[in-house]
């Protein structure tokens, strides 16, 4: 059974011009377009958003520079911007930007304590969610691709054609299956059209953009098939849609919902809450217990510094940011456990999303468009990374009593946001 | 009367028979029920852990050994938030706002370790939560129970027959829509059990009533529609399909169209924006660990002058003290105003999103649901106020234990030695400062007032509604 | 039989393991008329379905040119039209447009005059032609689907209760045309439940019952089925 191009001309023409299935794309177009344009405005103003700090931040660091003339002060008053910025993709999938923190000021001090500060959106809106592509492919596809569907078959029937339709065809599977296609291609022109416009507007890569076209076409394919399957049987076209709706209510919402659940039950956590306790009794203590104790603890990781340790004068800047560090190290088990979980959930997610094609889409654009847990992940990693090198920075020379030189802070660690693979 | 029952009885009995009906009867109930129980337990539970949690950070606080009391403006203390009772029905924006907050001197922290960002993020697309059961999938499986009530009559052609027994086409209408109010009190039943475990946890009545109330009118507005919309169309499929539409419009596209309008329309600057204008306003005022800064000049010429001495190691208190106290003051005045911006453009962000509610009945549910909840952003800065004023009291509490307590000189020469550092202490009996905090939401009256715009655009949806009914009914008569 | 065009040769068709069919034989010649008569439930729909090769049968078989149509069925198909009961051809289309895309379908070509033509020949007024089907009346849509059978230009055609919604001149004119199609050389297969207007026309017919084909009636040289015989014949099947 070939399908030539004149068999899909004609039931495009015949298709397209019943004005349900036309006001449906048409819709579908308006709404595809809106999410991407209003993804487009929101990533340009997270964009400079950053560039707004960095000039902040760089007008700040100059302040500082310029009143402070030693480097443990420096170290203390000097914050530094980190940030992750939205990629080139993110204004189809905003993914969690705005539950998620994107952008920390970060200093010297201990990490632990600084690092889960959340700067995020407006928690109503955050909690309604954000209309964009990806939204428009996991949820909305599914339901147009339904209402497409569904009666394929059963109008035909309703109305007496379905026999003389058979009857009269030179292949019956043909018309369905050129039918099917001509609905689910125009439905793919309509998603991806306008998303290829935007993504090449915002010069996403090429194979980033052929990776949402497959994604978008799998989410197609996939619903396709079971509308396909379920419209042969001989109910009426309402029941059909009706047990279609279920099957997507079910994957979207109710597979999703228990599989958190479930996982919130079986994946133990340590309350985030603990490590900032840890935390700030370490530091605490330690203005109370004789220096050489918390020297102890931080020459074990860092026995450079085992002979630098005396200290002439009851406060020294070394003693500080070392038992900031001793901090750091207590709630390292923690925050280790913390992360670990966070991994474990994410995971076990995955292995969820193979029931829930909506989630599955949802992860996957907001995979590549990089705006999901493991870019969080990932860029919390950035700024531990960074502040372990303001540390080497800092620790020769603090420990080493160098004599202050302006010239120096010229070297000083700079955040790069493009470490991002 | 009786008329409408046996209709409404007869709905049932088509119900009870058509097998995709019951079922879906019987799935808006278990989730419902399913809903209720689980945020029951896990609000619960929260609740219990937050109790423990608030408990422990106090009394590790006041059980701290003798210290500078300036320390423990830095060791800082914690809040936890605990949830209002009915957000076991209506969690609403609870675990997108974290419930910890650190307070430590010269700092308004935000909450920290909200529940979404550590959680598996499978849902993105809906809670598990009665409010979003009721406001997004009721209506679904309401269409899915309800579209054919009239259609199927016209398509049948028993309405033309049951118009010649002698019943009214109103009769059928409100029949119908009695049928289908039924099947809503049905799937409200687990839910006001849930509201009345809140009222057992405190709750006022009247917000317990006025929120069945609503969610009752919400479903009823969805009532009306679907008998409406089944009788205006002439046959299943396109009773359903409008159906369908619009539910896809009302309740999934246009809150998230409404969200991302607002984000648009209104501006909101980061927190760390917000920080860096803090920093700058800041930099007038002075550093207070730094007493000589020149900022302080003023203030230490105004106290010399006021205990009529020379230099500030003859005040009898500690100058130190004095001037951290007054800085103190001076920095919260200016994140106070910081703050308050800040939320007053969070709030026009809510009510711009709230304005929606006039083209969705399902945005005035959900902005009425957490404002009646107490799970909305105008609780959640009542919280913030509360931890600021916790945080202010403590640390100025310690910081006149400073001035008052602490000799100026054993303060400026602690680091003289270990012995000067012993000396620089004040008893612990200064921690004893802490209230036990227990946040609790606006109280009835004032979370009626709140709500008063999303009560009038519900009532608006309802009359709406009633007057569609109406025209449907009067149209098809003729 | 050999020479027969439509045939049933033993055929039994189960329906939900129930047997509706039960080995019925008949056989059609060319050019001649058959009507397949038959109360509600008789087995009317599920024979001509057999033909059509939407079903299958239990045992034996429905010929088309004496194949079987199970075996056969695209062959089979490519020789006849159908004339579905009461059908909804496409509402948003025209007549002219409904037909194109139908004959599209069959991979037949026709020209707009030939349409028209065919049109004129179930006599649908030419000021209806460019109307779209939603604003037609029931007897306009079945003279649509008429001009539609007759242009796929089948040698056999199928007829579902062709008459039913018919005011009697249109029935008068259908038969007309029935008669002039069965003289030009196409052999026609209907279902009907109407006595009087399948002795009008027929010359040949079946009296299904229960399953089970219970007479058969041939028309005499040129003369039409008598009426009375076939009516009694069937009431006297319904009691029994």
């Amino acid at each position: 059974m070939l399908i030539s191009l004149k068999d899909l001309k004609r039931e495009a023409n015949f298709l397209l011009r019943q004005k349900r299935i036309f006001v449906l794309l048409l819709i579908t177009l308006i709404l595809t377009s809106f999410a991407l344009y209003t993804g487009i405005i929101e990533a340009n103003k997270q964009q400079q958003s950053i560039t707004r700090l960095l000039q902040a931040d760089a007008q700040e660091q100059e302040i500082v520079f310029n009143s402070k003339n030693d480097y443990g002060s420096i170290a203390y008053y000097n914050f530094h911007l980190t940030y992750l910025p939205p990629s080139q993709l993110a204004f189809a999938a905003m993914g969690n930007r705005d539950t998620h923190p994107w952008k920390h000021r970060i200093r010297m001090l201990a990490l632990e304590g600084q690092i889960y500060e959340s700067d995020i959106g407006h928690p109503e809106l955050a909690a309604t969610g954000h209309f964009d592509f990806a939204f428009v492919l996991s949820v909305l596809l599914p339901l147009i691709l339904i209402l497409l569907l569904h009666d394929l078959f059963a109008n035909e029937r309703a109305a007496g054609r379905y026999d003389l339709l058979t009857v009269t065809a030179s292949s019956p599977l043909k018309i369905w299956v050129t039918r099917a296609l001509v609905l689910t291609l125009s439905l793919f022109l309509t998603f991806i059209l306008p998303f290829v416009v935007a993504a090449v507007f915002n010069q996403v890569a090429i194979s980033q953009i052929i990776l949402v076209g497959l994604i978008c076409l799998a989410q197609i394919i996939v619903w396709a098939a079971i509308c396909f399957g379920l419209a042969k049987t001989n109910a009426p076209a309402p029941r059909l849609a009706s047990i279609l709706l279920s099957i997507w209510l079910i994957t979207a919402f109710v597979i999703p919902v228990v599989g958190d659940a479930v996982i919130e039950q079986q994946i133990t956590s340590p309350n985030g809450g603990d490590i900032l306790m840890v935390q700030r009794e370490a530091v605490n203590d330690a203005w109370d217990l004789p220096p050489q104790t918390t020297f102890d603890a931080f020459t074990q990781t860092h026995p450079e510094w085992k002979n630098h340790t005396s200290m002439n004068k009851m406060f020294e800047w070394k003693w500080y940011y070392a038992f900031q560090q001793v901090g750091d190290q207590q709630a390292a088990e923690l925050t280790k456990a913390y992360t670990e979980a966070a991994k474990l959930k994410y995971q076990a997610a995955n292995w969820l999303s193979v029931l829930s094609p909506s989630i599955a889409v949802q992860r996957a654009m907001t995979r590549i468009a990089n705006t999901d847990a493991i870019a969080s992940a990932n860029y919390q990693q950035q700024v531990r990374d960074f502040h372990a090198e303001l540390r080497s920075f800092y620790y020769p020379l603090i420990f080493n009593q160098v004599e202050f030189d302006q010239q120096q802070l010229a070297l000083l660690p700079q955040f790069s946001a493009n470490s991002h693979k | 009367m009786s008329t409408l029952l046996i209709i409404a009885h007869d709905e049932w009995r088509y119900w009870r028979r058509s097998k995709l009906a019951l079922v879906t009867i019987i799935i808006s109930i278990v989730m419902a029920l399913t809903s209720v129980v689980l945020t029951t337990i896990s609000v619960a539970d929260e609740n219990h852990q937050r109790a423990h949690l608030q408990q422990q950070a106090e009394q590790t606080f006041v059980e701290q050994p003798d210290r500078h009391p300036h320390r423990m403006v830095h060791y800082g203390h914690y809040l936890f938030r605990n949830s209002t009772p009915l957000s076991t029905i209506d969690p609403g924006i609870d675990s997108y706002t974290g419930k910890a907050i650190f307070l430590e001197g010269h700092r308004q922290n935000s909450a920290t370790f909200s529940n979404q960002q550590h959680s598996s993020q499978l849902t993105e697309f809906g809670p598990l939560s009665p409010a979003f059961v009721l406001q997004t999938i009721a209506p679904l499986l309401l269409i899915l129970i309800g579209y054919s009530a009239i259609s199927r009559e016209t398509e049948a052609g028993t309405l033309s027959f049951l118009l010649a027994q002698g019943l009214s086409y109103w009769q059928l209408l409100l029949g119908k829509v009695a049928a289908l109010f039924s099947v809503n009190l049905l799937v409200l039943s687990p839910f006001i059990l849930g509201c009345l475990l809140a009222a057992s946890h405190g709750e006022s009545s009247a917000i317990i009533v006025t929120f069945i109330l609503s969610y009752l009118v919400y479903l009823l507005v969805w009532t009306l529609f679907i008998v409406a919309i089944s009788a205006l169309t002439n046959s299943n499929n396109s009773s359903f399909a409008m159906l369908i539409c619009c539910w896809l419009f009302a309740c999934l596209l246009l809150p998230r169209i409404a969200a991302n309008t607002t984000q648009y329309l209104v501006e909101q600057p980061s927190k760390i924006e917000n920080d860096f204008a803090v920093k700058a306003k800041l930099r007038e005022l002075g550093d207070g660990h730094n007493s000589a800064d020149p900022a302080f000049l003023q203030l230490k010429a105004n106290l010399l002058a006021q205990y009529q001495v020379e230099k500030v190691e003859d005040l009898p208190v500690n100058f130190r003290g004095i001037v951290a106290k007054n800085s103190e003051a001076e920095l919260t005045k200016i994140l106070n105003t910081f703050a308050k911006e800040q939320m007053q453009r969070e709030l026009k962000q809510s009510t711009t999103n709230q304005l929606f509610a006039w083209l969705t009945p399902a945005l005035a549910i959900r902005g009425l649901s957490m404002q009646l909840a107490g799970t909305d952003i105008s609780s959640y800065h009542k919280f913030l106020r509360e931890a600021e004023q916790v945080r202010y009291e403590f640390v100025q509490s310690l910081n006149k234990a400073h001035a008052e307590q602490l000799n100026y000189q054993t303060d400026i020469n602690r680091y003289q030695d270990s012995q000067a550092l012993q000396n620089a202490r004040v008893s612990a009996n200064n921690w004893q400062i802490l209230n036990n905090f227990e946040f609790k939401p606006f109280n009835a009256e004032q979370r009626l007032t709140q709500s008063k715009l999303a009560l009038m655009q519900l009532t608006f949806w309802l009359i709406i509604l009633a007057v569609f009914l109406g025209l449907v009914g009067r149209k098809s008569q003729c | 039989m050999k020479d027969s065009v439509i045939s049933a040769n033993n055929l039994s068709v189960a329906y939900a393991n129930q047997l509706v069919l039960n080995k019925v034989n008949f056989s059609v010649a060319q050019g001649q008329i058959f009507a397949l008569l038959g109360g509600n439930g008789a087995g009317k729909s599920t024979t001509l379905k057999t033909f059509l090769g939407t079903l299958k049968p239990q045992s034996g078989s429905a010929n088309i040119l004496g194949k079987p149509v199970h075996q056969h069925i695209n062959t089979s198909r490519k020789q006849i039209a159908y004339l579905p009961e009461s059908v909804m051809l496409y509402g948003h289309l025209t007549a002219i447009e409904n037909i194109q895309y139908f004959l599209s379908l069959a991979d037949i070509k026709q020209s707009v005059q030939q349409i028209e033509d065919a049109l004129t020949q179930v006599s649908l007024q030419p000021q209806a032609w460019h109307n779209k089907l939603s604003q037609y009346s029931k007897g306009m849509r079945q003279k649509t689907a008429i001009a539609l059978a007759l242009l796929r230009q089948a040698p056999i055609l199928f007829l579902d209760e062709p008459t039913s919604g018919l005011d009697p001149a249109a029935i008068d004119e259908f038969n007309q045309l029935m008669s002039q199609l069965a003289q030009a050389g196409s052999t026609i297969f209907m279902v009907t439940h109407d006595v009087y207007g399948a002795c009008q026309v027929a010359n040949k017919i079946g009296l299904l019952h229960q399953g089970e084909l219970i007479s058969l009636f041939n028309a005499e040289h040129n003369q039409s089925i008598d009426t009375e015989t076939v009516h009694k014949a069937f009431v006297r099947g319904i009691r029994a």
